[in-house]
């Protein structure tokens, strides 16, 4: 069991945090891209047999926008808007293999998280931020290894 | 004849029939009670959300070892000051993740809770006695124990549930029983507040040698 609306939620919220530390300027504009991304990778027509590799890319993209955020200076505006294409696009495919629209509306609001995210960095609260973000990364890096790993858990069970 | 209490005269038929339905109305009642109080099935209670998020968030809080181990590590980096008050609630769920791919994977290690039992007791034991160990061996000592208590969650990923659930929960929990940790600490900073942070750590200590005490034990 897995998909649903927790995918693209985790990602959306690595994304809202790298983008707090992004040129105010761009930051919009990397949300906008990540939502029409999603949307549209999310009508495609991905065949079930991707579906391994889908999980895998964006569990590697939570980790790597959530690591972005300690990096040891503020992502510039191209790489803010490739980080918020690149989590539209994995967002959107995991939602299109194992997912509803619905998820990923109930996912996008996360994004807003970006408000009090930059709040914190510019207050010098980005402390938060950065434990947070550790927490995506571990909680990406399980579930990038379950398939590897089959547990009971992952197995699809009588109901599925 | 009878006499009815509503003062009305009814023949013996119609009250049989009086009764009756009251009888049927009264079964009718406890049936829909009986109904409304009986417990769901529990073919499928290991799936969905009791077996996802709730449950991998209880799961740190439900023992003890674990929570007292968690809340030392916001503690002690609290006491330790910058850059540990970041890079120790930083490390441990990192690392952790990896403790816990071991668990799954069912990777021989150590005996778990022995290892548990002394992350407390060495926390608990850091704080009392106010050691300020130096970046490398703090964030040293922290790693290795969060391997030992990701051991213990990934073994304990439940059956027939939803791992990437589960996983969000008892990360989540673990991060903010951290959090709670580093608030306590801030009474370092007040008079007196050194000597109630290393009181906490003593207490933390002695429940590690009582967890190691039972680990040993069994």
């Amino acid at each position: 069991m897995r998909g649903g609306v927790l995918p693209p939620a985790l990602l959306f919220a690595a994304l809202a945090f790298a983008l707090a530390y992004a040129p105010r300027g761009v930051r919009l504009p990397a949300v906008a891209a990540a939502i029409i991304a999603a949307v549209a990778v999310a009508q495609a027509p991905i065949a079930p047999r991707w579906v391994e590799y889908v999980f895998f890319g964006c569990w590697a993209s939570v980790i790597v926008t959530a690591a972005s955020i300690h990096l040891p200076r503020a992502i510039g505006g191209r790489v803010a808007l490739a980080l918020g294409i690149n989590a539209g696009v994995w967002a959107g495919a995991t939602v299109a293999l194992a997912g509803t629209t619905l998820d990923l509306a109930k996912a996008a609001p996360l994004l807003a998280l970006v408000v009090p995210a930059a709040w914190l960095v510019m207050t010098r609260r980005g402390i938060a931020l950065k434990v947070a973000g550790s927490w995506l990364i571990a909680i990406a890096a399980l579930a990038a290894v379950l398939p590897i790993v089959p547990t009971p858990g992952y197995a699809p069970d009588h109901m599925e | 004849m009878v006499f009815h209490p509503d003062g009305a005269d009814r023949s013996d038929a119609a009250v049989t029939s009086y009764g009756q339905r009251r009888s049927w109305t009264h079964r009718s009642i406890a049936i829909a009670c009986w109904l409304l109080l009986a417990g769901p099935a529990a073919a499928h209670s290991g799936t969905g959300l009791a077996g996802g998020f709730a449950s991998g968030f209880v799961h740190p809080l439900s023992g003890f070892d674990h929570l007292l181990a968690m809340v030392s590590v916001g503690l002690w980096g609290a006491f330790l000051g910058r850059p540990l008050i970041v890079a120790l609630p930083v490390i441990f769920p990192t690392v952790m993740a990896i403790g816990g791919v071991l668990g799954i994977a069912g990777v021989p290690m150590p005996p778990v809770e022995i290892g548990i039992a002394v992350s407390v007791l060495v926390l608990g034991g850091m704080i009392a006695g106010a050691v300020r160990a130096p970046v490398w061996l703090a964030s040293l000592i922290v790693a290795v124990f969060a391997v030992f208590h990701g051991y213990a969650h990934g073994r304990e990923l439940p059956s027939a549930a939803d791992p990437v659930g589960y996983s969000a929960g008892f990360v989540l929990a673990t991060g903010m029983l951290h959090v709670v940790g580093i608030g306590l600490g801030l009474i370092n900073e007040r008079p007196g507040g050194a000597l109630i942070t290393r009181g906490m750590g003593g207490l933390v200590m002695l429940a590690g040698v009582w967890f190691l005490w039972t680990a040993l034990a069994r």
